[in-house]
């Protein structure tokens, strides 16, 4: 392939711009689009085959700035410098001009070359927004093309564009900051010309001037001497402006995006309220919004076990002769039980993916791209504040209740070290939909629905309690919300189908390996015989101390695997599902109680090792089991008293 | 002139300057990156109950801001 062929870009811009339909229309790559921001984490590549190119795409996280605050910022802005993409399209919400202008002139700053692309335009004239493209191109000095890229719509033009200016010379446009900054700017660029340092000398000098952590160490190690001057332009700055040179910097750049947008947008001035409006209004309220709030979660979750606890029967009908068959075609040998171990174990995690996962994600990825989910983070914000955590930490919690795996996943949404892991601590602690099983399958069905009901309204309690402890104990600040509301828009099909797949993937991906090892480790410690030694062994605290019978003791060692086999095997140890046989309404709440809180199943451990290390992972399995064996067993003697 | 006074005080639909935001660097300049930065105008779409959330526009765009955050905005002019 000619070198002269082959292209290499980057997507940029900040959360909610549509940058992920931009790339998975250009790659035809699947990939999560939403409406929370900066969602996007992992590195998405895809390539194009266009006109005789091959087009090399890369997606980068969406964020807010190129200064860097959080990981994700690092990462784009690190990429850019060093990798040199021929274009950099930084994909921006035409309704939202000024705020992501912002974010396109730190993009010019790091003099690589900018295609911008302005999405959303069909929105911005619903809402009467007209841009003066041509003046904007002129302003801004770079290529400006409008696109719908939900639609696919001229994204085309954006890789012809590309294809037609690659290898051309483009000169950087400079927007000049005020008089005094470029002073110091000039007298910074003049003693960076010395050190070599592989960024542009002018955007060092503006990122020393806003005190980049990054960038002042880096220097510092070439040219402490710099440092020095650094430190005395900024305060002649802040003599002259009353702020911090960083500031001065950020809000004349913030004012520079004004003037631009004041020139080129105009806003034609409608009467009439949209219907956006007027649903934000009722949904946001603060009465109807928690009623409306609570009828759409509990309608999902209602449909969801509907929908789930059908399809579940009715697989596991399929399924339930393959025992059977693997038994007469492969023998009963102690490997083929091995065999059969590893494929029960996903042919388990398939009945829970499919009925489960699958519809709760379609319904959750149709509420997010409609706009709902952010409204509430909104409504959940104070109560989620109580627990040292802000509004968007309630989204894992409803994810959670599909599947703490993916809930745990998505606290990466969450801002800071801190909010995280007190956000993925909590999700541990939300009855997914295999504890669900449980719950309902065993305090529901035998000893009363209230009584299942309460126990989620003691999870609640449980989670608020522990969320206000980890507060206090995990060290930092408490972050605030700041967050984009976005306006209500209709989903798209296609789109809610590519996210759900998405995750469903990487749901399966994770938890398979897993679950099959822990299943075949499991059914070997079975048929080496150790399981009536381990049962004996636990009784003190299954039978003394919870008053459970001693086969519980395996069960719950099962249990870790996934939750609902503790309700499955104790069917199977029975020979009968008909639970209560075996235990007393007392010893279901019990049982149902652990089942609940004790340590997370094996799916969720590797997430919380792989996104938080092993300690903390420990630390939570521990402290988890330790807390809910103590509290069934103060639960058992509450009872016994009544 | 009105006086200045914190963000949280304006009733919703009230529009207002952007005086200063009383708070460290980084939150400063974070904000500044949003668009939310002295001199600029900034309304209340609506506040919640019992200190909740703040929903604002500013500059065509609404965000929504936690109210210890919103609390730390002063602004004047409001009307």
């Amino acid at each position: 392939m000619a070198e002269e062929h082959k292209i290499n870009i980057v997507l940029a811009g900040q959360g909610n711009a549509g940058k992920s339909s931009v790339f998975n229309y250009l790659t035809g790559l699947h990939q999560h689009i939403g409406n929370w921001a900066g969602k996007t984490i992992e590195k998405r590549e895809g390539t194009l085959f266009y006109k005789g190119h091959t087009i090399d795409v890369l997606d980068l996280p969406g964020i807010y700035s190129l200064t860097t605050y959080s990981v994700e910022e690092l990462i784009a802005r690190e990429y850019i410098i060093q990798h040199h993409p021929d274009y950099v399209i930084n994909v921006i919400d035409s309704t939202n001009l000024e705020r992501h202008l912002i974010f396109t002139l730190q993009l010019l700053e790091l003099e690589c070359p900018v295609i911008l692309v302005l999405n959303m335009t069909d929105l911005a004239k619903k809402k009467g927004i007209t841009i003066d493209l041509r003046k904007l191109q002129e302003t801004l000095g770079i290529p400006v093309i409008p696109a719908v890229a939900s639609r696919g719509t001229g994204l085309s033009e954006v890789i012809d564009k590309a294809i037609e200016l690659k290898g051309k010379k483009s000169d950087h446009p400079v927007h000049p900051f005020g008089k005094e900054i470029e002073r110091c700017i000039s007298r910074l660029s003049e003693l960076l010309k010395e050190v070599s340092l592989p960024y542009p000398v002018r955007w060092i000098a503006i990122k020393l001037l806003e005190k980049d952590h990054e960038v002042v160490k880096l220097v510092k190690k070439r040219n402490p001497e710099i440092i020095h001057e650094v430190k005395r332009l900024e305060k002649e700055l802040e003599e002259i402006h009353g702020h911090d040179s960083s500031i001065v910097i950020s809000d004349e750049r913030s004012h520079l995006a004004s003037h631009i947008t004041r020139e080129t947008v105009k806003i034609a001035v409608h009467k009439e309220i949209s219907l956006s409006d007027r649903l934000d209004a009722v949904t946001t309220h603060k009465v109807a919004g928690y009623l409306i709030m609570v009828l759409i979660l509990g309608g999902m979750f209602m449909a969801v076990f509907g929908f789930g606890n059908w399809l579940s029967g009715l697989l596991g009908n399929l399924i339930g002769n393959w025992h059977a068959w693997w038994s007469t075609t492969v023998g009963v040998t102690f490997g083929a039980s091995l065999g059969w171990s590893a494929i029960e174990s996903v042919l388990a995690l398939f009945q829970i993916a499919f009925p489960y996962i699958l519809p709760f994600y379609v319904l959750l990825y149709i509420l997010e791209n409609w706009g709902y989910i952010a409204r509430i983070s909104f409504l959940m914000d104070k109560l989620m504040h109580k627990m040292g955590i802000h509004g968007k930490g309630c989204i894992s919690f409803i994810i959670g209740l599909g599947c703490n795996v993916p809930g745990c996943l998505s606290c990466r949404i969450m801002e800071s070290k801190r909010e995280r892991f007190i956000t993925a601590v909590l999700v541990t602690m939300v009855p997914c939909s295999a504890v669900s099983v449980i719950v309902f399958g065993l305090v529901g069905k035998y000893v009363g629905i209230l009584w299942a009901l309460g126990l989620y309204v003691f999870a609640m309690i449980l989670i608020f309690i522990t969320g206000k402890i980890s507060s206090k104990l995990v060290k930092g600040e408490p972050v605030e919300l700041i967050m984009p509301m976005p306006d209500y828009k209709t989903p798209h099909l296609k789109t809610i189908l590519l996210q759900t797949w998405d995750s469903l993937k990487e749901f399966v991906f994770i938890a398979a390996p897993i679950v099959i090892i822990s299943g075949v480790v499991i059914q070997a410690i079975h048929l080496a015989g150790w399981m009536p030694a381990i049962s004996s062994f636990l009784s003190p605290v299954t039978v003394q101390w919870l008053g459970l019978p001693a086969i519980t003791g395996i069960l719950l060692i099962f249990g870790i695997l996934r939750k609902e086999l503790i309700l499955v095997m104790l069917a199977a140890y029975l020979g009968t599902t008909n639970f209560s046989d075996a235990l007393t309404s007392q010893q279901m709440i019990v049982l149902a109680v652990v089942s609940m809180f004790y340590v997370p199943c094996v799916a969720t451990i590797s997430v919380l090792w792989k996104e938080y290390g092993w300690k903390k992972a420990l630390l939570v399995c521990v402290v988890e089991t330790a807390g809910a064996i103590l509290l069934a067993g103060i639960l058992k003697r509450v009872m016994d008293i009544f | 002139m009105n006086n200045q006074v914190s963000l949280t005080e304006l009733e919703d639909g009230q529009t207002a300057v952007i005086i200063t935001v009383n708070g460290g660097r980084q939150l400063i300049k974070r904000l500044a990156d949003l668009g939310i930065t002295s001199g600029t105008e900034i309304k209340i779409i609506r506040k919640t109950l019992l200190s909740g959330p703040v929903q604002v526009e500013v500059s065509g765009s609404r965000l929504v801001l936690g109210w210890g955050l919103a609390d730390k905005i002063v602004v004047e002019g409001y009307g």
